[in-house]
């Protein structure tokens, strides 16, 4: 295959930054023509997949469309009507496929998402607060100057700073980041089981088109993709959702049950997610977190379930075990190769500690955003058959125990041995610990399809 | 064997549809609209048909054309597709349809060539034979256990797991009270009823038991 142009990607696309302050704003388009001007200023700004040879920048801009926006800012009809039809329809017309009802439909959700106003996310990323105020001044003038598009709602997050540092840690008390999935061609940091199984055990890259459209996928086809061609290369589509989490009510119903399990609270946890809370992989070390596990790039996303088909050591409808199966479905993992995403995201609100009193409402939880170059193959498809369901799992109706919508009526088991600190356990009685707040999808253009969005040149013939 | 897949009999026939000119509704258009308002829950006639795991029928029109440089044919006449999983033999099932869902039968199957009725059962299985087409390929939804037994499984699972989740911690002694209590439970539950939605999954409300610790 041809090598990528880093320089053509939106650098969020191939990288999480590592940066630990964020802002994302949502903008509605005044009108094509200035909104296209706004683009226009914004293009040097952008930060494209570039090596970064002198370390991390200061901060970080990158830009997405939702359909409407697109629409707001007039490309042809041709094009717009080109792009796959959930984009075409967004993430709230899409509930009932993802489970977004109830406690999580619409009607629960931030103004903003409910009411469909969002065309553009504009996000800074940055090293320190006052570089990102300082960033959206600056990119408010400029909405201001071109009076191209104003922002209608604006969310923070950013990485919690514990005893002395950055941690990668949300409010539940899990270390994330772990496990996206390497790409041909993608410039990364490379640990082995962040690819594809192949048959003699070792790790490859995905195909190039699983991340990013214009490039064959894992089937050697090429992604549903608007036209023309130059629109769609090097772009990708990005779902994005705001989860609020009920941090009371997850402290409180771990307490409770781990009083009952015999392995303890600490290990119940790890049963829940399939690491525990320092990050150390269930699967590799069953009885204890393990901090060199975890510190040790070769080892700490690198395992399969193959020899844990029972499940005794990650339990089989663990988080983990359910976002990648890897070999659990046999076939030599081939099955899970069209559907793994590629996670940026950060918590929002403030950090409680675990000996400190905290409260399920206020704004905190975790904005998740995943990067896929079919939302349909793969963030749908996970979030209904993987999140909200367990069949292939063998699991009947069972959802994913922290993220999935119980509606009063749902279990998590976790399956043990006679080892009494590895016992049966059957968890019953699942509030929602997570809460969908609001979202949609969007589409992160290349540096070419932007600059031609910004001239009002896309031409779909 | 063909048309076996394990226990469970894989039956496929095409009926070819009646073509009368003088209807004023054609009668692969009739069958459609009956079609559509067979309910497929535990109201389903095939519900009661009970030794069946999966029921569909559709209608087929034709082969598509989809133009050059493929070359165009058709097939002599519509059929209704009749395909159905069930446990035992093909003659005590189809008998069983016709005593158990005559007029269903009799609403969907006049609409096609030399169907005789179901009053003659014997007649109905010989016409129904000289339908059939052999079933080589399966929908792999059962795992070689009756419908009972499946119906039954799913709900014994259920309940054990809700057993554990309201008894795990308790005592020795408190366990084998309650786990007694349950068994009797278990085994006094009424058969669970095919169709119903939920039946696999975890209890609703109403069919939800009892337990000792709740009293």
């Amino acid at each position: 295959m041809s090598k990528l142009d880093a320089t053509d990607i939106q650098g969020f696309v191939l990288r999480g930054y590592g940066l630990p302050f964020a802002r994302y704003m949502f903008l509605e388009i005044a009108d094509a023509h200035s909104g296209q001007a706004f683009i226009g200023r914004l293009l040097d700004q952008i930060t494209t997949g570039e090596h970064w040879d002198a370390g991390k920048p200061e901060w970080a801009l990158n830009v997405a469309f939702t359909h409407k926006g697109l629409v707001n800012l007039k490309l042809p009809d041709a094009s717009l009507l080109s792009f796959p039809v959930e984009f075409l329809q967004g993430m709230k017309a899409r509930g009932e496929i993802l489970y977004d009802t109830g406690e999580n439909g619409p009607e629960k959700w931030d103004a903003v998402w409910r009411d469909g106003r969002v065309d553009i996310w504009l996000a800074v990323n940055s090293k320190t607060k006052e570089t990102l105020d300082a960033g959206c001044a600056d990119l408010q003038r400029l909405m201001e100057e071109t009076g191209g598009a104003r922002v209608v709602d604006s969310q923070d997050a950013g990485a919690f700073f514990i005893d002395g540092h950055w941690s990668t840690k949300e409010h539940f008390g899990y270390t994330d980041g772990f496990g996206n999935p390497d790409f041909l061609g993608v410039e990364r940091d490379t640990q082995p089981g962040q690819g594809k199984l192949t048959a003699d055990g070792t790790w490859a890259p995905l195909a190039t088109g699983e991340l990013l459209l214009g490039y064959a996928d894992e089937a050697g086809e090429l992604p549903v993709a608007p036209i023309p061609h130059l629109l769609a290369s090097n772009g990708t589509f990005m779902v994005y959702r705001k989860l609020h989490q009920n941090v009371a009510t997850f402290r409180r119903y771990l307490e409770e049950k781990g009083k009952l399990y015999s392995g303890g609270k600490e290990k119940l946890a790890s049963k829940f997610i399939g690491r525990w809370r320092d990050g150390t992989p269930v699967e590799l070390s069953p009885d204890a977190p393990n901090q060199e596990i975890v510190q040790d790039k070769r080892r700490n996303v690198n395992f399969t379930f193959g020899n844990d088909q029972d499940g005794t050591r990650c339990p089989i409808g663990a988080h983990v075990r359910r976002m990648n199966p890897r070999d659990a479905f046999g076939f030599n993992g081939r099955l899970i190769n069209r559907r793994r995403i590629t996670r940026r995201g950060l918590p929002y609100g403030p950090y409680v500690p675990e000996d400190q009193p905290v409260r399920d409402d206020g704004e905190h939880g975790i904005i998740f955003m995943a990067l896929n170059a079919s939302l349909f193959r793969q963030f749908e498809f996970v979030q209904q058959q993987w999140v909200e369901y367990g069949n292939d799992a063998r699991l009947g109706n069972d959802k994913d125990m922290l993220m999935g919508n119980h509606e009063g009526r749902d279990r998590y088991t976790i399956q043990g041995t006679e080892d009494p600190k590895n016992p049966p356990f059957v968890c019953g009685g699942l509030p929602n610990f997570v809460e969908l707040r609001g979202g949609d999808y969007f589409f992160l253009p290349s540096m070419t399809a932007l600059r031609m969005i910004a001239a009002g040149t896309v031409d779909p013939r | 064997m063909a048309n076996q897949s394990g226990n469970v009999y894989g039956l496929t026939i095409l009926s070819p549809i009646l073509q009368d000119p003088n209807a004023e509704t054609s009668h692969n258009c009739a069958l459609r609209m009956k079609l559509a308002t067979l309910p497929r829950d535990e109201s389903s006639p095939f519900a009661r048909v009970s030794s069946t795991h999966m029921a569909r029928l559709v209608v087929m029109d034709d082969v598509v054309y989809m133009g050059m440089p493929s070359c165009e044919e058709h097939l002599k006449s519509q059929y209704l597709v009749f395909e159905t999983n069930f446990d035992g033999d093909l003659d005590t099932y189809l008998a069983l349809m016709a005593r158990e869902i005559p007029t269903e039968v009799d609403g969907i199957w006049q609409h096609c060539w030399g169907y005789p009725g179901v009053q003659d059962v014997g007649g109905f299985i010989s016409y129904m034979k000289k339908c059939q087409i052999t079933t080589t390929f399966y929908f792999a939804d059962v795992n070689n256990k009756t419908v009972q037994q499946t119906l039954k499984a799913l709900q014994t699972q259920a309940a054990v797991a809700e057993f554990i989740e309201h008894n795990q911690g308790r005592t020795p002694a408190e366990l084998q009270k309650s786990f007694a209590n349950f068994l009797q439970m278990l085994r006094n539950a009424p058969p669970p009823i095919p169709g119903r939605p939920g039946t696999g999954g975890p209890p609703r409300i109403e069919t939800r038991m009892k337990w000792a610790t709740r009293n």
